[in-house]
């Protein structure tokens, strides 16, 4: 248990806390078990049930720590059991339970916290069984096969999405209408509508690190991504979000999408970076750098402009990786493998490894990144081929692939690939996998046997740059 | 109109009430909703079309039940999946199988990593637009591992086919019979020829050079991109001005 109390800031809200609110939970919770039981509870006189109120704030609170970071494999069970309990509390006491979440940040705390601890769980227990040399620990797990599963987390999360009723209020919202009027005996209390709200965001998360990214976005198809959202008033939240939704969108080749992802959460911090100096900012820096690998890789797919903060940060992170990428060729696949394995989420295998044949547990990261890689080694030569193309009008395929040392067929299939992968699908409006076909290159190319056509978009100029900055320079 | 709007294969007018109450609940996760699922991939299998979304709902539910797996019902999804390349479905698909089950290695004993290795291999063909390779692997196939692998999907070949060829017009105005009998798997230029003039509607023209009408890809036209300016791109700079005289 010693390893729950390790953790930083929150317990000072409750120190805030005045005693009068006290007091009044003490009252609403003892009307509200009053009311659900009968006879059990008459034994019980005032100081019990105050000491009762007092132990479930002092379980929500650190439901939202962090477990230490060498916790015990014990510690890390009893953890699990903590959360079931407190979970089963909130969503199967009679009716709602009356408990003011203890911040604002609590409940986002709590399902981050929860789904951390279900993602670092499921990698140690991996490792445990890949590596084959800790008996002692991995009978333990062995026996325990259900703790922190994947359909006990799977089920806290819908079990609060659906109890809040969070996706009628989030629905009624949109259409302008009361939320409250849909809210329900349960929706409507601030606990669960907060845990309801972060359960989403937690489940887009679940099923990134689980390999599903279509369901990912899918499951977001109730939250409008922009400032006003709820989730936007929780920093961590607000970056996680944006993570998850753009790698989703990188996994499922929508490149622009996934950039403006990555762009949008990036300009935002660092134009709030200077408010954010706190504890939490160390990971969101680690993150930040991630996103930065990540356009590095969206970029390389799709090359695009860049907004000019990214663009600078991106070079100062990533600059000889970025070279290596828009370059392509085999020498950029190393680059792509390691900018991969910096950025991605750290996948999970939904069930329990085999302890019996340690070789046979392959890490969940190299089969997604394997994947990733086959295309990858597709699009390896779509930045030679363009560059060589820009320069002509018309060019004999013959000729080129003499150029490029390849084989007439070769160079056909790579101007096939490159020609198909401009295509690709940009969302709109609506649902995040809603979208049109676009095309998203301002090359393009026709073949007419062996000779290629080739047609270069013309930029027009840059006008709303070229006003905005002129006015900047000439009046600020 | 509607698959231009989506990606290949993702949500089809076919799919049944049921299956769409399946994958868009909690039912999606009852492992008795496998069953459903399989039923539904046969359906599929048999009427040519095709249901990525509620085929990755089925392999989901393999991938939290590992009993269930069905090998031959995994392998039909992957190629049923094929079919709609170039797109993420098989990436997409393959995502959701476990490791060990997808990797052929020389740990690995399984049948099915063997044949999804096999799959794979096949499909990168088709993704990366080596379509004569494609064929020649089907061709060569000594154990008639492929031939078993796509039995149960009825018209695999056509379908790719018909495919490739409308790939080839969206970047061809004119083509070699030659280069199309490599790419469309067909033997020898007599075979070639009926299928474009019969199947796609194309002619031939003189010296044997393939004629493709035109359409929107295959032009390649001048473009030029203009920007379209708007007061609301100001905004900000009118705004803070205005602020700052006020």
């Amino acid at each position: 248990m010693s390893a729950f109390q390790q953790g930083m800031a929150p317990l000072r809200a409750l120190e805030d806390d005045s005693d009068v609110e006290e007091e009044a939970l003490v009252a609403d919770y003892k009307e509200q078990v009053a009311y659900g039981q009968d006879d059990d509870l008459d034994g019980l006189d005032q100081a019990s049930l105050a000491q009762q109120a007092d132990d479930l704030q002092a379980r929500l609170v650190q439901a939202a720590q962090p477990l230490d970071f060498q916790a015990t494999l014990e510690a890390k069970f009893t953890s699990y059991d903590n959360y079931c309990s407190l979970f089963h509390y909130i969503l199967n006491s009679e009716g709602p339970v009356d408990l003011e979440p203890p911040s604002y940040y609590w409940a986002w705390d709590v399902i981050d916290e929860f789904i951390y601890q279900f993602n670092t769980f499921s990698t140690y227990r991996a490792r445990i069984a890949r590596q084959g040399n800790n008996e002692e620990e991995a009978q333990l797990l062995k026996e325990a096969p259900n703790t922190w599963g994947c359909y006990s987390v799977l089920n806290v999360l819908y079990s609060l999405i659906q109890k809040s009723q969070i996706i009628e209020q989030l629905n009624a919202m949109k259409r302008g209408e009361d939320a409250e009027k849909v809210a329900g005996p349960y929706g409507s209390k601030s606990l669960y509508r907060m845990l309801g709200y972060f359960s989403i965001i937690g489940l887009l998360r679940v099923h990134c690190l689980l390999g599903d990214f279509s369901l990912a976005l899918k499951t977001l198809d109730d939250i409008e991504l922009n400032k006003k959202a709820m989730f936007a008033r929780v920093m961590a939240a607000h970056f996680t979000t944006y993570y998850y939704v753009g790698f989703s969108y990188m996994m499922m080749r929508r490149y622009a999408d996934a950039l403006r992802m990555f762009s949008h959460i990036l300009i935002y911090v660092s134009r709030t970076k200077n408010f954010q100096k706190n504890a939490q900012y160390d990971s969101i820096t680690k993150k930040n750098d991630q996103m930065l690998a990540l356009i590095a890789i969206c970029v390389a797919f799709h090359p695009t402009r860049l907004d000019d903060t990214i663009h600078t940060a991106l070079r100062e992170k990533y600059g000889e990786q970025l070279l290596k990428l828009q370059r392509g060729g085999p020498d950029s696949l190393p680059v792509f493998e390691e900018l991969f394995r910096i950025a991605c989420p750290k996948f999970i295998s939904p069930v329990p490894p085999n302890f019996d044949q340690p070789e046979s547990n392959i890490d969940p990261i190299e089969h997604h990144l394997s994947v990733f890689m086959e295309e990858v080694k597709n699009n390896m030569w779509s930045p030679t081929v363009k560059s060589y193309l820009r320069l002509y009008t018309t060019m004999d395929l013959r000729k080129l692939a003499g150029f490029l040392d390849v084989k007439p067929d070769e160079l056909r299939a790579m101007l096939l690939v490159n020609k198909q992968r401009t295509k690709q699908i940009r969302w709109t409006e609506g649902g995040l996998l809603e979208g049109e076909w676009v095309n998203t290159s301002d090359l393009d190319y026709a073949l007419q046997g062996d000779l290629i056509h080739i047609s270069e978009a013309k930029m027009g100029r840059k006008l709303v740059d070229w006003y905005l900055r002129n006015l900047s320079r000439t009046y600020a | 109109m509607a698959s231009l709007l989506n990606m290949n294969g993702e949500d089809p007018q076919e799919r049944p009430e049921q299956i769409r109450n399946i994958i868009g609940g909690l039912e999606r996760y009852n492992p008795q909703a496998a069953e459903v699922l399989e039923a539904y991939l046969q359906q599929q299998c048999e009427e040519k079309f095709c249901d990525c979304n509620a085929n990755r709902a089925l392999l989901k539910l393999y991938q939290l039940n590992p009993d269930r797996i069905k090998d031959e019902v995994v392998t039909n999804v992957l190629v049923k999946t094929m079919t709609q390349f170039p797109s993420p479905q098989f990436d997409l698909a393959i995502h959701l199988l476990s490791p060990a089950n997808s990797n052929p290695g020389p740990g690995s004993t399984s049948d099915l990593a063997e044949a999804v290795g096999k799959l794979r291999v096949l499909n990168s063909y088709l993704e990366s637009a080596n379509y004569s390779r494609f064929w020649a692997t089907l061709e060569q196939d000594n154990d008639d591992i492929y031939a078993d692998l796509t039995t149960d999907i009825k018209g695999f070949e056509d379908m790719i086919r018909v495919k490739i060829a409308q790939l080839l017009s969206q970047a061809y105005r004119e083509i070699s019979l030659s280069t199309l009998e490599g790419a469309l798997g067909l033997d020898g230029e007599d075979k070639v020829t009926q299928y474009v003039t019969e199947t796609c509607g194309w002619k031939i023209g003189e010296g044997g050079v393939v004629l493709i009408p035109k359409n929107a890809e295959n032009e390649a036209k001048k473009t030029e991109i203009r920007e379209d300016v708007s007061i609301d791109m100001f905004s900000r700079v009118i705004k803070r001005s205005w602020e700052e005289t006020a």
